[in-house]
């Protein structure tokens, strides 16, 4: 999985292609971990190029929401496409994230 | 996640039984199997050593973790090698409940939670009971539960696990009254689909039930009752040709003489094989008789 970090204003924008699975999540996990400790409190994800998550990546996904809700902070999922949005509908996930449309409507 | 001496089957086991020992009314024993072994792959989850989509297990790092009943199954894991089915996984695995339910037992008397008392039955045996120390471990968790349920806090994962297995196995009332879960539904329906592993064992479990487990009745041979047995398991475990089943119960198998002899001695073939140990055991559908089991 490609991960692609930018910054707009206060967001810090997280770009995912490929799949988010067993072989990747610590990678994943770390990696949130370093943008968190340098002090960035709201995370945007566009997951229109993710292709697959499994319950790991998932696992990812909340544990960042709690840590970044402990602090004031957010996760914010965008662009989710079909299959992906299926998954975190599937799972309960969807309603716990805050979802929009596009990256430019923030 | 929280720090907990307890793994998740002996959680989920303390929830369902009262401060003698004795199982939730409403808890069907049959269950018990399936949902422990969910149990089990749920805890291996939140370790890291296996992970899951909506359909698959998905090995992960299958190293040991310290813990008798996981290992068992973190090496069941290792030497299948491959992604699998969450509810074959359910099934196979429940085909060694008995023995999960053993070691349940023997850790939690192991740890002071639970302690051995043994009771005497008219003058001639004694039947063992395994009540509680306090109640403390079960309060904690019935009040971690309760707390998450009542809040709108995020969800710890070990809490997701737990509300998807109560949810799953009808064992809501020991933690909420019925009008808190009608008042909560919504919020409990929520958590507990938060698991993959959790959403298939609600189905497993529908599909056994529907399967059933119906005795028939009459007088029967060995080789008749032990191939009765063997198309329950089959339809268990889903199996779909003889070629799969265990040796011990795959008929022309030289092993299968053994397990006849074995019917033949006990007179039902209610019975498993312990792959590891090489025993037979009885299969106990009645828990209490099972927790209960009466010793000389």
């Amino acid at each position: 999985m490609e991960i692609t970090v930018n910054e707009k204003e206060n967001n810090v924008i997280i770009t995912l292609d490929g799949r988010l699975d067993t072989s990747n999540y610590e990678e994943f996990s770390a990696k949130l971990k370093e943008i968190i400790d340098s002090g960035k409190r709201f995370l945007v994800f566009n997951l229109k190029g993710l292709e697959y998550i499994s319950s790991s990546g998932l696992r990812v996904f909340l544990s960042t929401l709690k840590t970044l809700r402990l602090v004031e902070g957010d996760v914010i999922l965008c662009c989710l496409n079909e299959t992906i949005k299926s998954v975190f509908e599937v799972s309960g996930f969807l309603s716990l994230f805050r979802v929009e449309e596009s990256v430019e409507n923030l | 996640m929280q720090e907990t001496f307890l793994n998740i089957p002996e959680e989920i086991y303390l929830l369902s039984i009262n401060e003698k020992g004795q199982q939730h009314e409403s808890f069907k024993s049959e269950n018990f199997d399936l949902i422990i072994s969910a149990a089990i792959l749920m805890n291996l989850a939140l370790l890291h050593r296996i992970d899951s989509d909506a359909i698959n297990i998905i090995p992960d790092k299958l190293e040991k973790v310290g813990d008798n009943l996981l290992d068992g199954v973190i090496g069941d894991i290792y030497e299948y090698d491959d992604n699998r089915r969450i509810d074959e996984w359910i099934s196979h695995l429940s085909m060694h409940g008995p023995f999960f339910r053993e070691e349940i037992l023997l850790s939690l008397v192991r740890n002071g939670v639970l302690k051995i008392e043994d009771e005497k039955v008219l003058w001639f045996f004694s039947k063992r009971k395994y009540p509680m120390v306090d109640d403390a471990e079960q309060e904690e968790v019935q009040s971690r539960i309760r707390n998450l349920i009542f809040s709108d806090d995020l969800p710890d994962e070990r809490d997701i696990v737990i509300v998807s297995l109560l949810k799953s196995s009808n064992l809501l009332e020991v933690v909420f009254t019925p009008e808190e879960i009608k008042e909560n539904t919504e919020r409990i329906d929520q958590i507990a689909k938060m698991d993959f592993i959790g959403q298939a064992i609600g189905k497993v479990l529908k599909s056994y039930n529907i399967s059933g487990f119906d005795k028939l009745f009459g007088v029967k041979t060995p080789e008749q009752m032990l191939e009765e047995h063997a198309k329950v398991l089959k339809t268990k475990y889903r199996v779909k040709n003889d070629d799969m089943m265990p040796a011990w119960i795959r008929k022309g198998d030289p092993q299968y003489e053994k397990t006849l002899d074995y019917v033949r001695t006990l007179g039902h073939a209610d019975i498993t094989f312990n792959p590891r140990t090489k025993e037979y055991a009885e299969i106990k559908y009645n828990y209490a008789r099972h927790v209960f089991g009466s010793g000389i």
